[in-house]
């Protein structure tokens, strides 16, 4: 191709040619462009948009400048509960993901019979619906009648009211959001495992570097993008949390406002309260965190691997 | 020699039996909760508090109550529609549009690839309440529509997908073709597309997950029984009867059943997708 476009006088063959092509290139893409254009450039417009607005859906739209976001950051008391519980899901949800997905990840690397029995059940969890997840651990926490309490009994510990009580309701939705990440963080870390040649750890092992010293001095390393995508990804995800939530806490974030994230906030106002313009603001609050925490994870890594 | 010899042996064989008790408790872990959920849809209210994973006498008869107390197979019926629509949509428009944008050469093309590669960073967060505006402004909250046509036409992510596997594919294989005078439309079709089955087969499974799974959207979106699919019925069920475990248990394993399949016969491609749609936000 490059060959003919660099051919110093094109034949009239070629030109129908090329405009043949760029024609047929501008009609298959139209249809898909059509709906980037209408279901997420408008919305992602229309939402700033509105973020200086108020409207209930039903009144005109009235525009209130900076009102909305000044609200929700000076006037709010739900926001900074929002804030705390949305950060103390992230950071509990993203920390043990990542620990426990090295580990799994560095055991499911090795070549050991029916690695590939143990690789299919520990993926498993990847086909379950968030909705699904949330139903059965439900069942687990239950506070009469599931299996962690059952279990607790037999070594005398008095039942744990896992999701009715403040305390405990978000170290539960940690658990379960945890046991729906850590097999994704896995897939990504393993194939970024699978990619580094075994010569390297060859040559270390000539070295006499030992197990956990190859790990750190060739393992970790080698998979940082990995590992820093892996953290972006599992902060985005948790930072956004909702179906797990509301099915194992309900629509509120309760018990109290124990698990009242952003994302349960979110659909309150714009749907229960249809405060849309207020929503919208908190969504542009949410995205403009994202966007800072993301930009951050990727400086701080590339710095690293420069150091390197 | 030999004692040195027998101690490695001995350290090898104790080295594979720490890793496999590791793999073990790992592969316990992720299935507990599946199994105990599984048993729990066998076994009698009464029996609910029995730490008994097999259960004595499985209660079939809980699955038959599911489909008394919810329309199942009406939902799942919709549920499949709705799968199966956006799915083989997503697969024509992506792949159509990837093949453009990796080799038709028109005006705009690179600076238009990278405005779809930015969207890729919008989370569903911002998205969601302007398009629930936009189905409301169209009359098609409460409708079928609603949950076909926002995805029907494809996607950026799945465009990414398409196109960086299309730039896999050697050049020669089409050369030929357009020398002999094929239309691009000829060349896509019957010449690079039975290429791309691995991307095709990523693409598929990953978007009929996505949609089989999705909850947040239809929970705005439906609001009746009959066109709900199976997520919605299943929180509707428990919002109905919280305390019936067995029945619950019971819708729990037959929606994630057909995934589970899916998974056991395409693990490679779901897998593969799942890694990559870290890119796609959901």
């Amino acid at each position: 191709m490059t060959v003919t476009e660099r051919a110093p006088a094109p034949t009239s063959d070629r030109s129908v040619l090329a405009r043949r092509q760029a024609a047929a290139g501008r009609t298959f893409v139209a249809p898909n462009l059509f709906a980037v254009a209408v279901f997420m450039v408008f919305p992602l417009g229309f939402s700033l948009y509105m973020a200086f607005q108020k409207w209930d859906l039903f009144t005109p739209a009235k525009f209130v400048g900076w009102a909305n976001f000044h609200q929700l950051l000076t006037g709010d008391p739900l926001f900074a509960i929002a804030l705390r519980n949305t950060v103390v899901l992230t950071v509990g949800t993203t920390v043990p993901t990542v620990v426990i997905s090295l580990i799994v990840a560095a055991v499911l690397n090795r070549k050991l019979k029916g690695i590939g029995v143990f690789r299919t059940i520990l993926f498993l969890p990847l086909a379950v619906s968030s909705v699904v997840m949330a139903m059965v651990w439900r069942f687990v926490f239950d506070t009469s009648n599931g299996l962690f309490n059952i279990m607790l009994g037999w070594i005398g510990i008095g039942p744990v009211p896992w999701l009715v009580d403040p305390k405990w309701a978000m170290f539960s939705v940690c658990l379960v959001s945890i046991w729906k990440s850590v097999p994704f963080a896995t897939a990504i870390l393993l194939a970024a495992m699978q990619g580094i040649p075994d010569d390297l750890y060859e040559a270390a092992k000539m070295d006499g570097a030992g197990e956990v010293r190859r790990f750190f001095a060739i393992t970790v390393p080698l998979i940082r993008s990995a590992l820093s995508f892996v953290v972006v990804i599992s902060i985005i995800n948790s930072f956004q949390a909702f179906d797990q939530v509301y099915v194992l806490t309900g629509a509120h974030g309760g018990p109290a406002t124990s698990t009242y994230v952003f994302g349960i906030m979110l659909i309150q106002n714009a749907f229960d309260f249809t405060d849309i313009g207020y929503a919208s603001a908190l969504a542009w609050v949410m995205f403009a965190i994202l966007l800072v925490i993301t930009f951050l994870q990727l400086r701080f890594s590339r710095r690293n691997s420069l150091e390197q | 020699m030999s004692s040195l010899t027998a101690r490695v042996i001995k350290l090898s064989v104790l080295r594979a039996l720490a890793l496999y008790t590791a793999l073990i408790a790992m592969a316990w872990c992720a299935l507990f909760p599946i199994l105990w959920a599984l048993s729990g849809s066998l076994k009698n209210q009464a029996e609910i508090t029995e730490p008994v994973l097999i259960p004595p006498h499985p209660q079939w008869a809980n699955y038959a109550e599911v489909f008394q107390l919810m329309p199942f197979w009406r939902m799942f019926l919709n549920t499949v529609l709705y799968a199966g629509c956006v799915t083989a949509g997503q697969v024509f428009f992506c792949s159509l549009a990837g093949y453009a944008f990796a080799r038709l050469r028109f005006r705009g093309r690179d600076v238009l690839f990278l405005a779809y590669l930015a969207t890729l960073m919008v989370p569903l967060t911002v998205t969601v309440i302007p398009q629930f505006i936009l189905m409301r402004t169209f009359g098609w909250t409460d409708t079928p529509w609603s949950m076909i046509v926002p995805g029907l036409f494809g996607s950026a992510f799945g465009t990414y997908l398409m196109r960086q596997f299309f730039r896999t594919l050697p050049k020669e294989l089409e050369e030929a073709a357009i020398l002999d005078g094929c239309s691009p439309w000829q060349v896509y079709w019957r010449v690079l597309l039975p290429h791309t089955r691995p991307a095709v087969m990523v693409l598929a499974v990953l978007t009929w997950m996505t949609v089989w799974n999705d909850f947040l959207w239809p929970l705005l979106m439906i609001q009746r029984n009959s066109i709900s699919p199976l997520t919605l019925g299943l929180v509707h069920l428990q919002g109905q009867y919280a305390s019936k475990w067995p029945v619950l248990m019971a819708a729990s394993m037959l929606i994630l059943l057909p995934l589970v399949i899916i998974y056991a016969v395409a693990q490679r491609a779901f897998i593969r997708g799942i890694a990559l749609s870290g890119f796609g936000g959901r």
